[in-house]
């Protein structure tokens, strides 16, 4: 039975013509557009879970305590919650890396009447301290320290960058809704011009006492193979423009985001593309079948 | 098998009322062939649309095969229709299948194993005298093959109640009389049939118990 109704949904899309490729195409745009978002989304979400882990506090102490007391300090603040590992830096230290840093230039450190850097606690927090919040508290904690003096380094830049990411999801969403709902008006027109077209079959398919189900599900079904069609075209133009387009940007990406690799949608993200399109077109299918009869 | 008890039905045209059907009732035995005599308009059709439940009372009982009709859910709607063979003036042939489709499409949308259909599909078509027309699409068949499709698929299902609705109003006398030739057959093989027409003298040689109907009131039972 099923065979045979899917073999009606298929025939039923032969007879939409045009306005079953406009439907086609429309999902197509819809969910290619929100790919192409989603595709950014996950690149962005990983460099700003790269972004994380480098992250580094930086507490500058008030004077440079004795090797006891520093030791002691560093296992005080190992203890804190939101803390992942603790590296005490004495002044000579922070005047051997600024050294490295200034390469040919090192002569310049050694002109001063004496070493002005502070000593410092290097604080790499744990993935919950690296949150926003996270790093907040953890930084009033380090603030309430008698120890400290000035707390460099944080969180807001990332966490910025990962609100942009947000946005930009939320305006991939709002693209792909409208775009949507323009393709369940598409889908839904395409189905109610079959439904005219098969108005005699389906008067007979009543009069001879079909169940409703069989009446109407091969209305069903032709909306959800034009979602799945057009699904599957997004897909193909995604792979597409991804390897058209990513091994020129990856550079680019690698410099100014540091991640190394651009990604594609993960089998996951493509299946769900493809539900997406389908049930989109099932929707359209839906809402075309009219009343049922009295 | 089917029973009338005073119905009524009244169409509302603006604020005109127009009884199509007035008081009717009678009844039809199981095996019974009755000929609904009209002229054009007396409200045959309105009164076999009732039966089949396309429309509902106004007023009145409508039992069909023992059922309310009036009463019945969707599901139950689409149960009785299945026990129910329904032929027009106009065959309803769907144009873009062949015979062999057309019948075949109303057994595989009520489910009929896929084995099956071929063998059922050419038993009515055999019964109608079409079976070599089978690949012929509704375009190609004359007035009179169509109709002859139509009551094959009508019997392919082996209704209990054959409900034809001036099949032979289109159709010259040669090609009526082999219909009405089918229908006997279709009567003699055991179901029960309601044959509606506006041609009295067709109704007379039919001779079978005629219920004579106008202006929407049943005027005569005999037979």
């Amino acid at each position: 039975m099923f065979g045979f109704l899917l073999g009606e949904a298929l025939r039923d899309l032969r007879r939409a013509g045009r306005v079953a490729i406009s439907a086609i195409l429309l999902i197509t745009l819809s969910l290619a557009a929100l790919g192409a978002f989603w595709l950014l989304s996950s690149n962005m979400s990983e460099a700003v879970t790269q972004f994380r882990e480098r992250v580094k506090l930086v507490v500058y102490l008030r004077r440079e305590p004795g090797t006891a007391e520093a030791s002691a300090l560093v296992d005080r603040v190992r203890t804190m919650p939101g803390v992942g590992a603790v590296r005490y830096v004495g002044k000579a230290e922070a005047l051997g890396t600024l050294r490295q840093v200034l390469g040919k230039d090192a002569a310049v450190a050694d002109t001063l009447p004496q070493n002005p850097l502070p000593a410092s606690l290097e604080i790499t927090p744990t993935a919950e301290g690296a949150t926003l919040e996270g790093a907040r508290a953890l930084v009033t904690r380090l603030t309430a320290l008698p120890e400290t003096d000035e707390i460099g380094g944080g969180v807001e830049w990332m966490e910025r960058f990962a609100q942009g990411q947000r946005l930009l999801w939320l305006f991939a969403l709002g693209v792909g809704a409208v775009l949507a709902v323009a393709a369940i008006l598409t889908v839904t027109t395409a189905t109610t011009l079959v439904l005219h077209a098969r108005r005699d079959e389906m008067e007979i398919m009543r009069l001879v006492g079909a169940p409703e189900h069989v009446v109407r599900l091969p209305l069903l079904l032709q909306g959800m193979m034009q979602g799945l069609l057009g699904a599957m075209l997004a897909i193909w133009v995604l792979v597409a423009c991804y390897a058209l387009i990513g091994p020129r940007i990856e550079p680019l990406v690698s410099e100014t985001l540091g991640v190394a690799r651009l990604t594609f949608l993960r089998p996951h993200n493509v299946i769900s593309l493809m539900l997406a399109g389908t049930l989109l077109g099932g929707v359209g299918g839906w809402l075309a079948r009219g009343r049922p009869e009295a | 098998m089917i029973e009338l008890h005073r119905v009524w039905k009244i169409y509302s045209v603006g604020p005109v009322k127009v009884p199509a059907l007035s008081d009717v009732s009678f009844r039809v035995g199981k095996g019974e062939f009755v000929t609904l005599c009209g002229p054009s308009g007396a409200g045959k059709t309105t009164l076999l649309r009732l039966l089949y439940r396309d429309d509902v009372p106004t007023e009145g009982e409508v039992e069909v095969l023992h059922q309310d009709v009036g009463s019945l859910t969707r599901v139950e709607v689409a149960a009785l229709r299945r026990s129910i063979g329904i032929v027009f003036q106009d065959s309803k042939l769907l144009p873009g299948r062949t015979v062999y489709e057309n019948v075949a499409f109303v057994l595989r949308v009520l489910g009929t194993p896929r084995r099956e259909i071929t063998g059922r599909v050419f038993d009515a078509l055999r019964a109608v005298g079409l079976s070599a027309r089978a690949q012929a699409y509704p375009a190609q068949l004359s007035a009179g093959e169509a109709q002859r499709a139509a009551l094959a698929r009508a019997i392919a299902r082996k209704p209990l109640l054959l409900i034809a609705d001036e099949p032979t109003g289109n159709l010259d006398e040669g090609m009526a009389a082999e219909v009405i030739e089918i229908v006997r057959d279709i009567w003699a093989g055991g179901a029960t049939v309601l044959f509606a027409t506006h041609q009295a003298t067709l109704a007379a040689t039919l001779k079978q118990r005629t219920l004579t109907i106008h202006s929407g009131r049943l005027v005569k039972d005999e037979g």
